[in-house]
Formats: structure tokens, sequence, C-alpha cells
């Protein structure tokens, strides 16, 4: 029984169901950058599921999907930054009432457009394709690990490193993180804090379009309700778990999807899989309670060194001159 | 008695009344938008839930959840603790209820109603005090624990009803019967009101002699007004803090009792479709207001009920009052933003009168 | 001295209820350190803001080099070379010296990556050529105010800035630290051939740096000079005006106990740092304390350790004889000791509750307003509110009115009612007029004179020294969160305080 859980199809699904939290976490992560704490992820996932669906049934292109996805994203984005930034609502109101929103209009739209109420399929739903990688195929287990995955899973390991690359080596990365580390800062410069938070909204929503449309066109061909079944609040576990680092939230994607693959394969053998659930949520809370112990501990050593800083600081700045 | 203070209270009340209307008015481009009449539509809605005494029964047996959750996000958030945590508090509290009810079961239900309701209280008010420790102890977010304590909750729970404590006939994910004594009395044949609505009625009475008449309940609502005053005038604000986190874990598990005990009579994995998430959208709409809480839960509840008559007599999907429920919020959420922008349009315009 | 550079004409900036600048000419010659000097609140910020793009003018034209130009926002100023130092820095803690220098303007490679390697090379040369040095590898957060102060001249000048506004540079700077800046500015103006606009309402700085100075004073523009013509003297009369008199206070006879002692007291900031320095003193009942000093040298943070708000480092308190040290903030109330605070709307007042919810904090949990079961007693509660109202002149429309719809002088109004009202043996007073009209201020001065004679024992901090002198019974100077020198009023001048405010004497003062 042992073998029959832990084996490579466990990290093979591990890869599967770390996409769609990897997507959206990455698109949450650029939000707390730029200082949102967006708790409406779930619902911008849930929209891009359902669009994602709807616009591979009616044009029978998967490309049209994701474009609805895409197109979901923005919009939603649009809404969450409208009230967040512009109307200055407070942020965890908006999350809530667009997961609200999502909720409801999805199964309204299933019923009222499809006809159906639970869940909507059909053969003129294109799935996204599998990507087939030649050179990987003689390798005898990255083959099987790493070959024939749907497309946004790769898709997922490219923005992973674009969107570090973003954040560390550009300007605009630069700019993302003073707009949420001190706004002021950016607007002395001439540069529009709320600008780049708008910004930050919008790739938000795009990414969570990505997550839905892989989860209703790649992981599943299908569109069921309420099918983001909380990833939005475990991508925001990975988020906070990684620090907001695109790499360690990567990393917190992949262990919560490999958690989630293995509760899936334990209920599958009569094991309950809830504690595996459980983890992320429990790993997080565990994070935060560390990070503010870690905190008080720098800060206390701040406050002994403090006392000679001023003076012994610009000596040394002179010095550093000779 | 309150004149001036009303202005401005009639003041959000009318941006309120706005924000209804204009979610009734996106619904109704929504049913056009479907191909049907508005009126015939929402003048289904209102006689669903109002057209007859087991129509309104159903309608109220509606609003208890709601007003239970409704109050325990009014407690935490006008305290200026968000408790966001009130879905894993109500499966604690429903399963701790269950628990009692299949136990116990030689008690009479006057022992045992009791009996059941204090340990889904205690259940309740125990896992809100974790995140209301570790804010005030430590500083982090109960938003963010909160959220992470209602999956781990909801998980939990799931957990015990399909295996210690799985039922051996039937469902799947759900607890064994509770006692029949500790079924609540259905008031009206065939609705599912339940004399739930009295206890809930008794415990809202009591949240508004506590929040509006008492010296707790000043000190809460300046600690959430400004919890810099608070402290400056004497008031633990931490402490205060931490109770009105108890009273409002208490208040969602007790929502969880009813559940189980006037509805389902068991404990079931997915025993709450998001009733918290409803309550607290009642209260942030209302601003946290007691009375304003029981109202809003009353309309919330006449749209849930009318919403199937709705659905029955012109096929418009009951959905739809899901979306203007959300509207709703984000309406009221915009209302200080919407109103400093129109302020500067009327005062540009005013502006460009003088030239 | 050059052409005129910058040119204000009839600038008139109009918030909700406030002139902040009312028809203001000015004229900025190039190559010029000019300083603008007014009391808090007299619009010397705001004008900045305005010249810097922070700010819409609501009325007046901005002339730089000779052209109309409309500063609609800080890019177009930094386009035409104006760049300004704020009080309060904008740097982001996390990033090093040298990405808050480049922040906004990046040097980039391939067109889509930014050059840190060149940002470093950048800072280098900058400190270099202006001999401001930092290292451009450490992070703000670990730096010392100077040293950011140095980032933000530095970032001002990256941007091609040869117009400089500082806004209240030397607030945050030890005395050495102003000397250098000082150097660093004649510098800039001298060899560089740069513009220098410095606020501040120290006159000695005022006199020592620049070539000519301005006096605004409630929002207007007083007069320009060269600054060989003028002396502190002149200066203080612009600023201050000769419009309100006060007639003095008869001294109090009657001093009884000491009620408030404090010994060798130490406190921390927000920040860490010691900001109260081995403080002691001790007041008496019937006896006004008055603390004189330059804002920021730890008058907050003494008074938040004498009110429990403030965990104390070292040192310890004495109320009425009990040592105070591991007090809370109502364990303090306790004791007797009532508090107006320097910030009422941050502190003193909860501005989106009721007039009669802010009176009565305090109250909720004594007899009669308190009841069984906690219950509150309203109609007791309506007739203290009700009284206090009457007594002490609040203007509002009812105690049910939100406190924020209420002019700043009933707002403080409110506050001194309801601090007053305990009977409480012991009164700290912070900034007990600050920014209140003259008929306001005059009440609350003599409410406060009223409470000496009752026999209370109050510690009055301002930053107003014509307030300190017509209240105080006796004066301490404080300075870097030391007390430098203590006095009977009668016999002290007010420019002897001012020399002790600012650290001179040290070593003569106890």
């Amino acid at each position: 029984m042992y073998r029959e859980i832990f084996n490579i199809t466990l990290l093979q699904n591990t890869i599967r169901t770390a996409t769609p939290l990897i997507l959206a976490a990455l698109g949450g992560l650029l939000t707390s950058h730029t200082g949102i704490l967006n708790i409406g992820m779930e619902g911008m996932i849930l929209l891009g599921a359902f669009f994602g669906v709807a616009g591979s049934y009616f044009f029978e292109s998967y490309l049209m999907g994701i474009l609805f996805a895409v197109a979901s994203g923005i919009i939603i984005g649009l809404i969450f930054a409208l009230f967040v930034i512009r109307l200055k609502s407070d942020e965890f109101i908006v999350g809530i009432a667009i997961n609200m929103f999502a909720g409801g209009l999805t199964m309204f739209l299933l019923r009222s457009i499809f006809g159906v109420k639970g869940a909507f399929s059909s053969p003129r739903i294109q799935p996204l394709p599998d990507i087939s990688i030649s050179f990987l195929e003689n390798i005898p287990v990255l083959n099987v690990l790493l070959n024939d995955h749907s497309l946004f899973v790769y898709v997922s390991w490219i923005l992973v490193i674009a969107i570090y690359i973003f954040l560390y080596k550009t300007p605009y990365g630069l700019w993302f993180r003073a707009a949420g580390e001190f706004p002021e800062a950016l607007d002395t410069v001439g540069i529009s804090s709320n600008r780049i938070k708008f910004i930050s909204s919008i790739l938000c929503g795009i990414f969570c379009g990505f997550a839905g449309v892989h989860l209703s066109l790649g992981y599943l061909t299908l569109f069921t309700e309420n099918m983001s079944a909380n990833r939005g609040f475990i991508a925001l576990a990975a988020i906070i778990f990684g620090a907001a680092n695109p790499l360690m939230t990567y990393v917190a994607a992949l262990i919560f999807g490999f958690f989630d693959a293995l509760g899936i394969r334990l209920q599958g053998v009569g094991i309950p899989s809830q504690f595996t659930q459980m983890f992320p949520y429990i790993v997080t809370v565990l994070v935060l309670i560390l990070v503010v112990k870690r905190e008080r501990d720098k800060k206390r050593a701040h406050q002994a060194r403090q006392k000679g800083l001023d003076k012994s600081q610009i000596k040394a700045a002179d010095n550093l001159a000779k | 008695m309150k004149k001036l203070k009303l202005s401005q209270d009639l003041e959000y009340i009318f941006s309120l009344a706005l924000s209804v209307i204009l979610a009734l008015i996106i619904g109704a481009i929504i049913i056009l938008a479907n191909g049907k009449s508005p009126f015939t539509a929402y003048a289904a809605l209102i006689n669903g839930a109002l057209g007859s005494p087991y129509k309104i029964a159903t309608t109220f047996a509606k609003t208890v959840p709601l007003i239970l959750t409704g109050l325990a996000t009014a407690v935490a958030f006008s305290s200026g603790i968000f408790n966001i945590g009130g879905e894993g508090q109500l499966y604690l509290g429903a399963f701790a209820a269950a628990y009692v009810g299949f136990t116990f079961t030689n008690l009479p239900g006057i022992a045992g109603i009791p009996l059941a309701l204090i340990f889904a209280a205690l259940a309740g008010g125990f896992y809100a005090l974790v995140p209301a420790l570790l804010k005030v102890k430590y500083g982090i977010d109960e938003v963010i624990t909160t959220i992470m304590f209602n999956s781990i909750a909801t998980l939990f729970t799931s957990y015990l009803a399909n295996y210690p404590f799985a039922s051996s006939v039937g469902k799947m994910g759900a607890t064994e019967m509770i006692a029949p004594a500790y079924k609540l009395l259905r008031l009206v044949a065939r609705s599912k009101l339940h004399t739930g609505i009295f206890y809930t009625a008794l415990i809202a009475l009591f949240i508004y002699y506590l929040m509006e008449k008492t010296s707790a309940g000043y000190d809460f609502k300046m600690i959430g007004s400004n919890p810099i005053f608070a402290r400056y005038g004497g008031i633990n604000a931490e402490r205060n803090m931490v109770i009105a986190m108890i009273i409002s874990g208490a208040l969602c598990g007790i929502a969880g009792a009813f559940e189980v005990l006037g509805n389902h009579y068991r404990f079931l994995q997915a025993i709450s479709p998001g009733y918290a998430f409803d309550g607290m959208l009642v209260s942030l709409i209302v601003k946290n207001n007691v009375l304003g809480v029981i109202l809003m839960s009353i309309f919330f509840g006449m749209l849930k009920t009318g919403s199937i008559a709705m659905e029955y007599e012109t096929a418009i999907p009951s959905e739809l009052v899901l979306v203007i429920q959300s509207i709703i919020i984000l309406f009221i959420a915009g209302e200080k933003g919407f109103a400093n922008i129109l302020r500067r349009i009327y005062a540009k315009e005013g502006a460009g009168q003088d030239v | 001295m050059g052409e005129s550079i910058i040119k204000l004409v009839g600038i008139t900036k109009v918030f909700p209820g406030v002139v902040a600048n009312d028809n203001v000419n000015l004229e900025i010659r190039e190559g010029e350190i000019h300083a603008i000097v007014g009391e808090n609140g007299a619009g010397k910020s705001t004008l900045m803001k305005i010249i810097y793009g922070l700010y819409q003018p609501t009325d007046g034209q901005i002339y730089i080099r000779g052209r109309l130009t409309n500063v609609t926002n800080p890019q177009v100023a930094i386009k035409n070379g104006i760049g300004m130092v704020h009080q309060h820095f904008m740097l982001v803690p996390s990033f090093t010296a040298a990405e808050n220098l480049v922040l906004g303007s990046e040097p980039q490679k391939n067109g889509l990556f930014m050059d840190f390697d060149k940002a470093v090379k950048i800072t280098k040369e900058l400190s270099e050529k202006y001999g401001l040095y930092v290292d451009p590898y450490q992070k703000v957060e670990d730096l010392s105010v100077g040293i950011q102060q140095r980032i933000e001249i530095l970032k001002v000048l990256y941007r091609g800035a040869d117009i400089l506004i500082l806004d209240e540079p030397t607030a945050v700077l030890t005395p050495q630290e102003s000397q250098e800046l000082f150097a660093i500015m004649r510098r800039l103006v001298e060899d560089m051939g740069k513009t220098i606009i410095i606020i501040t309402h120290k006159l000695q700085e005022v006199l020592e740096v620049s070539h000519r100075v301005s006096v605004m004073r409630r929002g207007k523009l007083v007069g320009t000079m060269d600054t060989r013509d003028a002396t502190e003297q002149i200066l203080a009369e612009m600023m201050v005006g000769k419009e309100v008199v006060f007639e003095k206070f008869h001294a109090n006879q009657n001093i009884g106990e000491k009620l408030l002692e404090v010994r060798d007291l130490v406190v921390r900031d927000n920040r860490g740092f010691i900001a109260v320095d081995g403080v002691s003193f001790s007041i008496a009942a019937g006896e006004i304390l008055g603390v004189a000093g330059v804002e920021g040298n730890g008058q907050t943070e003494l008074v938040e350790a004498l009110t429990g708000l403030r965990k104390l480092e070292e040192g310890s308190i004495f109320v009425k004889g009990r040592d105070m040290a591991k007090g809370s903030p109502s364990d303090f109330r306790r004791m007797g000791i009532a508090h107006i605070p320097e910030d009422r709307l941050k502190t003193g007042l909860a501005p989106e509750a009721s007039v009669n919810e802010n009176l009565m904090m305090g109250y909720q949990h004594k007899k009669p307003y308190e009841g069984l079961g906690m219950k509150l007693n309203k109609k007791a509660i309506s007739q203290k509110t009700a009284q206090l109202i009457r007594q002490f002149d609040i203007r509002t429309p009812s105690g049910q009115t939100r406190v924020k719809s209420l002019s700043g002088g009933n707002m403080q109004k409110l506050v001194v009612a309801r601090e007053f009202s305990f009977d409480s043996p012991i009164l700290i007073i912070a900034q007990p007029t600050r920014g209140l009209d003259v008929g306001a201020i005059e009440f609350i001065h003599r409410l406060i004179i009223d409470m000496r004679d009752a026999g209370r024992a109050i510690l009055l901090v301002s930053a107003d020294l014509d307030e300190i002198f017509r209240l105080s019974d006796r004066i301490v100077t404080i300075y870097e969160g030391k007390l430098t020198g203590e006095f009977r009023t009668a016999d002290v001048t007010k420019q002897e305080i001012g020399l002790y405010m600012t650290g001179k004497n040290l070593s003569t003062a106890g």
C-alpha cells in the first residue's frame, strides 16, 4: 500500500495540483508587494474557470477559452482596483464581496446560459493542449514527471521566473515594491503609486484567470459550482509561507500541491485526507508566528545597537570617502 | 432624542437605500437580458417571501443563522477585531451540539438543549480565542489567521463526521442523529421555522442590551472607533478585544447548533453554505449596528426565500439574489469614495458658476 | 547674486475652512540661500508644496526662470530643475541607499533590466562630487537620520535639480549634523551654483546660513530682507506680530505638598532610540511646571511615560509617593492623573463618535453612571455631559453630534472639559492651545490657572514660549531628551530660555 501511494505518479500529480495555486499565488504576491491583501482571489479563479469554459464551448477553441478567462480577469481586477484604490474601500470587504459575487454569478450564468445546475460539460469544450517536449522523451524519470503536462503547467514555470526577474531585476519591480512599502517615496518622484497598485490588481485578475482556466480546461474539462474549492485561500497561504518571494512562493505552492495530491490518494485507499488538506493552513499560521518572533528578536538587537549608531555611521560613511 | 446624530445616520440610510435600489436595478437589467419582465420577477419574489404564513415562516427560518452570525460580526467588528472565522466557529459549534445530542441521549430536552447550546458556544468561543490571542500578544493579523482557521475547522469536523463519529447508517460525512428530545419544535407546518427563532430573539435582545446599554458595549465601541483614544482613556483594549472575539465565536457556535438541533438533526460535513460570510456581509452593510443586522437579515431572508418562488414562476435562476447581495455590499463599501467624488464634481461646478 | 529664478505672484491656497496661503508674492534669486521662516502653521510648507507641484494653488502664478509655468505635479517641477527634500524622508526602508537614490529614474541595461551596478556607481560619484558620503549598499532602515538626509539630498541632485527646497532640514538633526548640513549647503551654492530655499523656524540658523530671508505669518508673506540687515529681534517680531498682548496672571502663593516626582527617567521612542534621557523633576500641588523645548526633543515620550502610555526604560515615577513604574494608563488615571494630549484628534478623541460618548470616557465604570449589570445610567450621563457642555462652553448643536464636525477650538474644549472634570490632583497638559484662535486660547489659559489655584499639580508642555511664560511658575528646558536648565519664571527671560532650549550653555546648566 505504501508503494501505491508514494510513487512517481504522486509527484506528477503534485505538479498538476500545484499549478493553479502557483498561478493565483503569483498574482496575489504582486498585489501583496504593492500593499494590497487580496482575499478575492478565490472568486477571481472561479470567474476564470467559468469564462474559460464558456469561451471554449462557444467558439470550440481553447484559445478563446483563455481569452475569455483573461478578459474576465482584467474586468474583475479593474473592479477590485476601482473600489480598493479609487474609492478607498476596505480591501478585505471588497475581496469577500468579489468571492460572493463570483459564486453567485457563475451559478446564475451556469443555469441561465447552459441550463444546468451543479456542473457543465460538453464535447464542444476544447481542453487546453498537453505539451510534449521531445528531448525529455528519452530521459526515464524526468519524462514521466515533467513531460506531457497541460499548457499552463509550463506557463506557470515560465511566469515564476519572469516575475522573479520583473520584481528584483527591473525598475518596474522596484516601483512595485516601493508602492507597497512606502508609496510616498514613489509619488514624490513623480510616479503614481496608485497607478502601480491598479496595474498589480489587474495582473492579479489575469493570473487568477489563468489559474481558473487551467482548472476548468486543463486539469478537468468541465465547470462545476465553486470549483475553485478554497484554492484562492491556499494561494494566499503560499504567499505568506513564501514571504511573497516568487521562488519561495513557488516552493510553498508545490508543497501544498503535494499534500493535496497525497490527500486524494490517501482517500483512495480509505485513509482520512483531511489532515493533509489542513496542512497549508496550519503551517501558514505557524509561519506567521515565527515571522513575528523573528522580527521581535531583530528589533531587540536593533535597539541594542542603536545607541551608538548615529555618530559611528557618520564617521564610517565619511571614512569611506578616504 | 438623537436628533443631530440622526441627520448623519439619515445620510447613511439614504445611501444604503440607494445602494439597494441600484443593485435591484442591475438585477432588473440582468432579468431583462434573460428576456423576462423584471416586474413579474420581483413581484414573484416578494410574493414568494411574504405571500402566505408558510412563506413568511420560511423567510424567518432563513434569518436565524444570518442574525446570529451577523451579530457575531457586529460585536467583533465594532470592537476593532475582524473575525472572519465565523464559518469555522459555526462548524465547531454545530459539531459540538450534535455530539451532545447523540451522546447524552437520556437527557430531557429542557436540560439537553441548553447543554448542547452551551457546548456549541464554548466550542465557537474557544476557537475564536486563539486568533484573538495571537493578535493581541503577537500582533498577527487576525484576518489571515481566521481565514486559515475556517478551513482547518471545516476539514477537522469533516474528519470527525467521516471517521470517528461517522453515522452507522446512511449518509456519508454525517454523524448519528441526535436524540429526539433535542429536536427543536417546528412552528409552522412543512416550514423549517423552529423554536430556535425565539432563542435567537432572546440572544439578539441580549446583544442589543450589551452593545447599546452597558458600559462594556461602550468600551467595545470606543476601541473600534479609536483604539488609541480608548487606551488613553484607561480602557484595556487588548482584554476587551479578546472578550469581544469570544462572544463573537460563541454566537457563531450557537448558529451552528441551531442548524443541527432545528434543521438537520445531525452534523453534516457541509452543514453551512457560508452562513457566516452572509452574516458578515449583513453586518458590514449596516455598519455593525445591532438593530440594522436584524432588519437586514430579514431582508436577506426575504431575498433568499423569494428567489425560489421567482425561479419557479419566471425561470430566472434564484442565484440572481447572490449577485444582487454582493453588488449591495460593493456599493456600500464604496460609499465614502463615491460621496467624495460626487462632492468634488459638485464643488467644481459650483466654482465654475462663480466665474 | 543672480537673476530671479522663481517668482510667485499672488499665490493663494484655500483648504476647506482654512486659507493656508494668502496672496503670497515671493522672488527667489539664482545662487542664493533663501530662508523662509514662520511659526507652525504659518503656511511655509504649503507654499513649498505648491512650488513642487504637490498642491495646486487656488489662485496665482508661478514663474520659473521667467516663464509662466503650471506646476501640475512633481514631475513638472523636477523637469524644471526643482527638487524637494521633505521633512519626513521619502525613502523606502528595505531598499539600499543606491536603490532609493535612483528610484523613479533608474539606470537601465538592455532596455529592460535595472542596472544595479550603475546605480551604485552613480551613488558613489555623486557622494564624491558633493561631499555627501553614503554607503550605497546599506539598507535605509539601518541608517541614521543624518545619513538618510544625505540620501534625500543626493536623490534631488541626481535628478538634476539646481533649485533645492529643504523643508525643516535641521528638525531631525543633532547640532553637529546641522553644522555639517550648513557647510554642504554653502558648498552647493558657492561651488556648484545651486539655489537653495530652506524652511525653518529656528532664527539662529537663518542668520547663520542664508543670504535673504522671508517671513510668513498666518498664510501671508510679511516681508523679505537681506539677512545682513536682520536680527533675531526683528525676525521674531515679524514672525509673531504684535497683535495680541495677553495680560499676566497673578502668581500662586499656596504651594502644597509634592504630588508628582520623576527620578532619572529614561524612555525610548518608537524607533528604539533613547528619547528621554535621565530626566528628574517634581511638581507640588498648586504649581505649574512648564517644559520648554523645540518640538521633538523628547516631550512627546515624556508625556506618554507620565500617563502610562509608554513603557519606562529606567527610572521611576512617583505619584503621591507611590511608584508607578509598571502602571497601565488606567492605573495612572486611578491614581489621579488626567491628561490633555498633544494630538487631540489622534489620542484625545474618537472623532467618529458623538460629543456625549467622548465626554463620558472615564465615567462609564463609575457610579452613578454605571448601575447594576453594567447598565449605563443614561439619565445621569446626559445630565453630566450637558453640564460639561454648558460649563466649558462647548459649541455643539447637540450632545449627539459627531465630534469630527466640531471646530478645533470646541474639540479642545471637549478634551479639557472631560479631563478637568475628574478632579484629578495631577494634570499633564501638552500643547493645550495648538491651532486655536485667540478667544479659545484665553479661555483655556484661564481654566488652567483656575485648576492651579484649586491646588492641582500641573505639568505643561508647549512649543509656544509665550504660553509657557504666561502660565508656568517654574520652567525646565529640554534638549535632546535631557533637562538643560530649571528656573523660576520670574527670574528668567525668554531669550535665556531660548538658549537653553537650543542646547547652548549645556555645560553650565544643572
